[in-house]
């Protein structure tokens, strides 16, 4: 008898979900097999890279990831139109940080206009991150929702303590929701249980399982996206059966392994190389573990990743 | 099954103040109402008890045997607390627990050996928790083996196969229930017991007699000996006592394959197979696991 290679038996699929609108609108999700494993089954769409526009000039980044938006830094519209137009962004993501009670603190209103002239200026899908202060990020997502209402932005991150006023504003004014659960499987289920109880509908939701990057617990987070999928695809989990988002950009800049200078520090080499080396190679972790929307940084290393999505997907 | 009643716990607010005074009314009102309740061992829980814990484990035995002659499971990891106990329990007594670290392996084996008593063999080893039924394997032929040197015989070693909480891993929850399907060709005439209450650590508090008692009938399948329980989970203690061959039906057939029609189960049928298909690790645990 020939040999025979083993399959894995899928009895469940991810859902597809379209974000965004009109005709740049992305469709994410489909599986019906683990990541990539494309002799077994399908990735009918294939991972998407938002990438990261800040609300207001960055603080202490790294030269090498300021450096390709430094005329820009000081206008979202500019900074979103730039990844677009110079680096193909296919989706942006606007980092809320200006909110962030402990920093800037601007006011709901501010905010949302900022999110009403990006998402005004693009016909990208829009991805919106508050600073996950429940109090803060309930106030300014309510406003946002409603001045963007019907744009289906994707909103978040939407978690335990908060996920009814937001979830509330999400559903009214037609918006996505990111689930975002602390690396923790059940928690993740549980939260869309409860999005889903409230009305949120099955094709309006993408999960965060919240992400680390590489030296910082990326196995963990690795992990449990790992057992999402394989309770997705092989138990017919419904519940977990959504396309996963990675906030990661933020993640690996912050280190400081990826902050410090060459000078600083000669034995850690050429600061650029290693910042954008950290960011690519942690994405691409998440992407084997069943990343669907990489929320990534530097345009050097999103090239990277895109040339392992065609690499890893070539037939 | 012998059930070990677990509420004379330190932790408890009521039952840690009345440790505190030595004040004996609580404790025995405590111990009138889980024996009522149909318990069989009463486990005194003092905690570390690294000051006095020799004093307070005498008075404790020493209140609780002025109201009940059950035999008592002394609860501590303190040694000379531990021997305190042992001195003066006249029933024979259940030493709970002695681990296979290096440093309390030796001297509980002595002290279980002094005293004739019998002792929980708790699996957990020199690196900690085992990290599936393998290592749980390795660690019942470790304890039997140096119990037996000491020449405490299986009859007296109840195996305990560490039971972990649903919402950390399913595969430990898994592992137990291997553990204990290879136990009986292990470990020849020794017992075993379970924390029950652990498996549903950090869950909804009202709901956790369901996970509590759905994983005891996954066990009893097996041949669970006894069980550390609460002892006013009423349903939990007429599962045990054979009072519902219906429901321990079901689960065990579960057990074996059957996947049961949801819809003709009644809700408390339904309970318990939803609860079950968590625990085999075919469903995901959340907290609503009831409600899906």
């Amino acid at each position: 008898m020939a040999f025979e290679i083993p399959k894995t038996a899928y009895s469940g699929k991810i859902k597809e979900i379209t974000l965004g609108k009109g005709e740049k609108a992305v469709t994410v999700g489909g599986e019906s097999s683990y990541p990539f494993y494309l002799f077994e089954g399908e990735m009918p769409h294939l991972p998407r890279i938002a990438m990261e526009v800040y609300d207001a000039p960055p603080e202490e980044w790294a030269e090498a990831a300021l450096e390709p938006f430094a005329d820009v830094v000081s206008d979202p519209v500019a900074w979103a139109n730039k990844c677009i137009k110079d680096y193909g962004a296919e989706m942006i993501c606007l980092q809320l940080a200006s909110t962030d009670p402990n920093g800037l603190d601007r006011g709901a209103d501010e905010a949302a206009e900022v999110v009403k002239r990006v998402s005004e200026a693009i016909d990208v899908p829009l991805i919106v991150l508050g600073t996950a202060n429940h109090d803060k990020d309930t106030e300014v997502f309510r406003k946002v929702a409603e001045v963007c209402h019907g744009k289906n932005l994707i909103l978040g991150p939407v978690e335990e303590g908060d996920y009814k006023q937001i979830g509330a504003a999400a559903i009214g004014y037609q918006h996505t929701v990111v689930a975002a659960s602390p690396i923790d499987i059940n928690l993740g289920k549980q939260l869309n249980i409860l999005l889903g109880n409230l009305g949120v509908s099955d094709d309006m939701l993408v999960m965060d399982p919240t992400v680390s990057g590489i030296g910082y617990g990326i196995e963990y987070a690795y992990s449990v996206m790992e057992r999402m999928r394989m309770a997705a695809l092989t138990q017919q989990d419904d519940k977990l059966q959504f396309p996963i988002i990675c906030n990661i950009a933020r993640e690996t800049w912050k280190a400081k392994e990826a902050k410090i200078s060459e000078a600083e520090d000669p034995k850690m080499g050429d600061a650029k190389k290693r910042g954008i080396l950290l960011e690519a190679m942690s994405a691409t972790v998440l992407l084997l573990a069943g990343a669907d929307v990489l929320i990534m940084r530097h345009p050097e290393a999103i090239k990277l990743v895109r040339e392992m999505i065609a690499e890893l997907t070539a037939s | 099954m012998i059930l070990i009643g677990e509420n004379i716990n330190i932790m408890s607010q009521t039952i840690g103040a009345a440790l505190k005074e030595r004040n004996p009314g609580p404790i025995q009102q405590l111990v009138r109402d889980e024996i009522e309740a149909g318990i069989d061992y009463l486990d005194l829980n003092i905690g570390p008890a690294r000051k006095g814990g020799d004093e307070l484990m005498d008075w404790v035995v020493n209140a609780v045997q002025a109201v009940t002659d059950k035999p008592l499971s002394l609860d501590t990891t303190n040694p000379v607390a531990m021997e305190a106990g042992l001195k003066v329990a006249k029933n024979k007594p259940l030493i709970n627990s002695i681990s296979l670290q290096p440093d309390r392996l030796e001297p509980g084996l002595q002290l279980a050996k002094r005293y004739n008593a019998n002792l929980i063999g708790l699996l957990w080893g020199a690196e900690g928790m085992p990290r599936d039924a393998n290592e749980r394997a390795m660690h019942v032929v470790d304890f039997v083996y140096k119990a037996n040197e000491t020449g405490i015989p299986n009859e007296h070693i109840w195996i305990d196969p560490i039971v972990s909480p649903v919402s950390v891993e399913i595969n430990q929850v898994k592992a137990c229930i291997e553990l204990m399907s290879m136990l009986a060709d292990i470990a020849p005439g020794c017992k075993s017991t379970v924390g029950m209450s652990n498996i549903s650590n950090g869950t909804p508090h009202n709901l956790r007699p369901w996970l509590n008692r759905t994983y005891m009938i996954m066990l009893m399948k097996y041949g669970l000996y006894s069980a550390i329980v609460d002892a006013f989970d009423t349903d939990l203690i007429k599962i045990a006592k054979g009072e519902r061959p219906e429901i321990v039906s079901l689960v065990h057939r579960m057990m074996e394959g059957e996947k049961p029609d949801m819809a003709a189960l009644n809700e408390e049928e339904a309970r318990y197979a939803k609860t079950a298909r968590v625990l085999m690790g075919e469903s995901l645990y959340s907290h609503s696991w009831l409600e899906i």
